[in-house]
């Protein structure tokens, strides 16, 4: 009895330890596959001249389809933005999904719209038409469309615009994000590019829009927001994109385009069946799905990423919206990984199913309950008195460090690269949210994991009532 | 002497922009510069200006714009004269169709931009 | 020092397991604090050459608009514009403030044309920036090589043409590329040789490219598709095929239709479209013989071409097909049925029950 507890108690140490392990090696490789990749990036697109192509009428089209829901606030603002892409071949469609402001009324009366003759192709079934499709009567918006139909979530929102574009690449973005003018023709290269690969997407980066100015839809100065939760995402957006997202894309192993801006071969993600309107996190969803589609086909394939800070948004500022936001990704990681289980560990997928699928089960879906876990072991020691201080001292110490490198070395590859933050001071501000955040902001993140975790497994009601809403970051923001 | 006659010009390319403003100073006209099109057409506005001049790939508001809100908001009939870059005949077409006075292909000889300026001033 | 040696002494009686945990500690630590440095000087470094760049930037643009004007028209260089060059030439050994000159130049290169275009081309030669591009062409770094040659297209150097045309099979696809859009950029058609010997595969990006640089010249001087449309490389035979589309190239109409059996469902694709836009007529009856043996796509294709071609001839073939499953060839074969033969329209579209033919049939009716 004694001998057996004592040797529960190593092996749950020796997991625990093994884990760690693996975490720091993991992150360790996937910053040196990312370092090697944004050199050869950088040195590819350091002499590209994207003007050359902009205005190109041969370029291939492409539809931005932005869902909209009660965003009367601002939609004038943020489609006029859309509006001032400088790629010639494109449209953009407004998907009103069932508001109940005035978004409507706002852009008829602001874009002199009517109301159009419009045959869809319903290839993927949606929520009906409301009022209707419109277009502008002024030829300078004649690349607008707006479509007003019931509310029935974004991935609805989304579906109903890939039936409507006649377009071959569709953009899905949301619509309060700002686009700089060359992000079509930068997202739209790969697609180009490839010749012996069929690129099936592209995603792009998202930056934080919080505190900085804009003006007229462009992106005048960039600052860094007063809140720690503010400046902590700002961090973990830089991780994230600059090293993990970087290093993915060059193993070919990216399972997700952020919602907020990405690019599709139209023709693929209607033959995959468009968004799934039964999940909370459809933007990973689709492209798992599309991959194991390409996979299913054996044809090669590629999912593109695109680091430059082509699209910023506003990022929640406060707790309550901030832990609202995660407990919705962490419930969208769960339910892709879960309906698409068949993949993980299975030959068949190749690296998607071998390497990929692994790593975001153990890494992002089970790393926040393993930190509890661990926490509550450790609680159990504690009480059982079996803690070595020093060790754990030592262990910890070790952990924290590894953090702060971690965070240093992505706001390095920044610096190295786009460096946005360009005014004095912020790099010490940078370095002291590095150290900073692992106390300020990761615990909420970890919370709210735990809280999505529990909402997935005990409370189906909650996300009813988000997918009829708009399920979206953005809303409960402004 | 009269007044000078005023130019809008609105052109995101500094260069061009001051380049142009130079020579066309040194004509006699007086030179106002936007660079991009929502500072056009406010200085159109308040400028009143006898001929326009704007590129037509601008920040946020684009040169069309800027032609359908004078000839359609402003109800003016001051000609505009387009740049535009090589490729760009079907946006050219819609210029016009907006109510575009005439358009010249980037590059562009500035000293042929002046003959028509002279033309159109006349 | 005491409290040294005794950390030293816990560490040799610790565990292997902690005296690594240890040394991982001090390397993060050290790592930390030479990243921190680092990042400091970088800082520092960007911030100070971006506020330098500027500086800079708008000197060169003053220096350049003031030799622009003070040419005169006795002397091919004027005294005052001596005074200019020789100023620039002095910054040249600093390859920083080099490119800043380059960029300043092609700022306004791009834009103007005519006598002020020419008098910066001859301050791209006085200055001798011309001789730092063409070494570019010999170094080792292949982005170096790249750039070379996209400043030198950019500049209009026809002179180094045999130098570049040795680039034509360098490994890197960016370098080919480079010397691609060069050879189009100052020999416009004639340029398009290299296609006779274009071995790697000419992506679409590519190929937009040059069909834009093309199309800023307005001599559409003579030049045969026909063996490139015979190429082994599928993606020059599509280029070809876009080009057969813009320069309406209808000599070679029996070549485009030979092209209907390539093995490549892409091509054939491509093709249709070509051939609806040419209004190749015999094409048609070509496709309908082995109609049922096309992919899908390439029927929607087809489609599309006869849409193109509208003849009344074509009444049987569409009605077979207006009642097809899918939405876009229903879509095709009715609308040209209506525009060939408004009456027959007017009794077939009765007789449909699903509800994308009813959609498809009242759409039509009202456009």
């Amino acid at each position: 009895m004694e001998i057996n507890t004592i040797e529960i108690f190593l092996v749950i140490r020796y997991i625990f330890f093994v884990y760690a392990i693996t975490t720091i090696g993991s992150y360790i490789v996937l910053a040196i596959i990312s370092a090697t990749e944004t050199i050869a990036y950088m040195k590819k697109n350091s002499f590209v001249n994207y003007k050359e192509i902009l205005s190109s009428t041969i370029a291939p089209s492409i539809s931005i389809i932005a869902p909209a829901y009660n965003e009367s606030l601002n939609i004038i603002e943020n489609v006029r933005s859309l509006l001032s892409n400088h790629y010639v071949n494109y449209d953009v469609i407004i998907v009103n999904d069932g508001s109940k402001d005035d978004s409507l009324e706002k852009l008829i009366k602001a874009y002199d719209l009517i109301k159009v003759d419009f045959l869809v192709n319903e290839q993927i079934p949606t929520k009906p038409l409301r009022a209707g499709i419109f277009k502008s009567t002024n030829p300078a918006f004649e690349k607008l469309i707006v479509v007003d139909k019931e509310n029935g979530g974004k991935a609805d929102a989304l579906n109903t615009g890939l039936n409507l574009s006649n377009n071959k690449y569709v953009a899905c973005i949301d619509v309060d994000c700002l686009l700089l003018e060359e992000a079509l023709q930068k997202m739209v290269k790969p697609f180009l590019e490839s010749t012996d690969t069929k690129v099936i997407a592209a995603g792009g980066v998202i930056r934080i829009a919080n505190s900085c100015i804009i003006k007229d839809g462009k992106l005048i100065d960039v600052n860094l927001p007063k809140k720690m939760l503010e400046k902590g995402q700002i961090l973990e957006y830089i991780r994230a994109f600059l090293l993990g997202r970087m290093a993915w894309s060059r193993l070919n192993g990216l399972l997700v385009i952020s919602g907020a801006f990405g690019m599709f071969d139209k023709k693929i993600a209607i033959e995959v069946g468009g968004y799934d309107t039964k999940t909370v996190g459809e933007d990973m969803e689709i492209i798992v799905r599309m991959r194991g589609f390409m996979e299913e086909q054996k044809e090669k394939y590629k999912v593109a990423y695109i680091p430059d800070p082509l699209c910023w948004t506003e990022a929640p500022d406060n707790y309550k919206i901030f832990i609202s936001q995660r407990n919705r990704w962490t419930r969208g990681t769960i339910e892709t990984l879960r309906k698409h289980r068949k993949i993980g560990f299975n030959r068949k997928y190749r690296s998607m199913g071998l390497l990929s699928y692994p790593y975001w089960l153990f890494f992002e879906r089970l790393a926040p309950l393993i930190e509890v876990l661990g926490l509550l072991y450790f609680g159990i020691l504690v009480a059982l008195k079996q803690v070595r201080w020093d060790y754990t001292a030592a262990f910890i110490i070790m952990a924290y460090l590894f953090t702060v490198l971690f965070s240093i070395v992505a706001i390095l590859s920044e610096e190295l690269t786009y460096h946005q933050y360009k005014k004095k001071g912020i790099g010490f501000n940078l370095l002291k949210i590095a150290f900073l955040e692992p106390f300020a902001v990761h615990p909420f993140i970890v919370y709210s994991a735990v809280v999505g975790n529990i909402d997935y497994y005990f409370n189906k009601k909650k996300k009813w009532g988000e997918m009829t809403r708009k399920g979206m970051t953005n809303t409960e923001k402004k | 002497m009269s007044e000078l006659q005023k130019i809008v010009l609105a052109e995101d390319n500094s260069l061009l922009s001051s380049l142009l403003k130079f020579r066309l100073e040194k004509e006699g006209y007086k030179l106002l510069i936007a660079d991009n099109g929502k500072k056009a057409i406010e200085l159109i506005e308040e400028h009143k200006p006898e001929l326009i001049l704007t590129d037509i790939m601008m920040p946020f508001i684009s040169g069309l714009e800027v032609i359908s809100h004078v000839r359609y908001k402003l109800n003016m009939l001051t000609p505009i004269i387009v740049f535009s870059a090589a490729g760009q005949e079907e946006i050219v077409l819609k210029a016009f169709n907006l109510g575009a006075t005439d358009f010249m292909s980037k590059p562009f000889s500035p000293n042929e931009l002046v003959i028509r300026i002279k033309r159109l001033l006349r | 020092m005491n409290n040294e040696q005794s950390f030293f002494e816990y560490l040799q009686n610790s565990p292997p397991i902690i005296e690594l945990v240890w040394l991982m500690i001090s390397i993060f630590l050290l790592s930390i604090f030479i990243s921190i440095i680092y990042l400091k000087y970088l800082r520092s470094h960007l911030r100070n050459n971006e506020r330098i760049r500027g500086t800079y930037q708008m000197k060169y643009e003053l220096n350049l608009i003031t030799y622009l004007y003070s040419g005169n028209e006795d002397q091919e260089i004027s005294p005052q514009q001596q005074i200019i060059i020789n100023k620039l030439k002095k910054d040249l050994s600093d390859p920083f403030k080099r490119s800043i000159i380059v960029l300043t130049l092609l700022k306004l290169k791009n834009e103007i044309s005519g006598e002020l275009d020419e008098s910066i081309q001859k301050l791209y030669f006085q200055t001798g920036l011309i001789n730092f591009a063409i070494s570019k062409l010999r170094s080792k770094k292949w982005y170096v090589v790249a750039k070379g040659v996209r400043e030198l297209t950019q500049f209009h150097i026809k002179e180094v043409h045999d130098e570049v045309i040795t680039l034509i099979n360098h490994p890197k696809n960016e370098v080919r590329k480079e010397m691609q859009l060069y050879l189009v950029n100052l020999f416009s058609f004639k340029g398009l040789d290299f296609l006779d010997l274009l071995q790697t595969p000419l992506s679409e990006w590519d190929q937009i490219q040059l069909l834009e640089v093309l199309q800023r010249f307005d001599d559409q001087q003579v030049f045969d598709i026909k063996p490139w449309l015979k190429s082994s490389n599928d993606t020059v035979v599509i280029f070809a095929l876009k080009l057969a589309d813009i320069y309406i190239q209808f000599q070679a109409k029996e070549d485009l239709i030979e092209l209907l059996a390539h093995k490549n469902e892409k091509i054939r694709i491509e093709l249709l479209n070509v051939l609806g836009n040419l209004n190749i007529i015999v094409a048609k009856s070509i496709v309908m013989s082995n109609f049922s043996e096309c992919s899908q796509e390439e029927q929607i294709a087809f489609f599309k071409m006869m849409e193109k071609m509208p003849e009344s001839d074509d009444e049987p073939f569409l009605l077979e097909y207006i009642h097809h499953e899918n939405f876009e060839i229903k879509l095709s074969a009715l609308k040209n049925l209506k525009m060939i033969n408004s009456s027959t329209f007017n009794i077939h579209k009765h007789l449909g029950t699903d509800p994308d033919f009813i959609r498809i049939v009242e759409f039509l009716e009202h456009n």
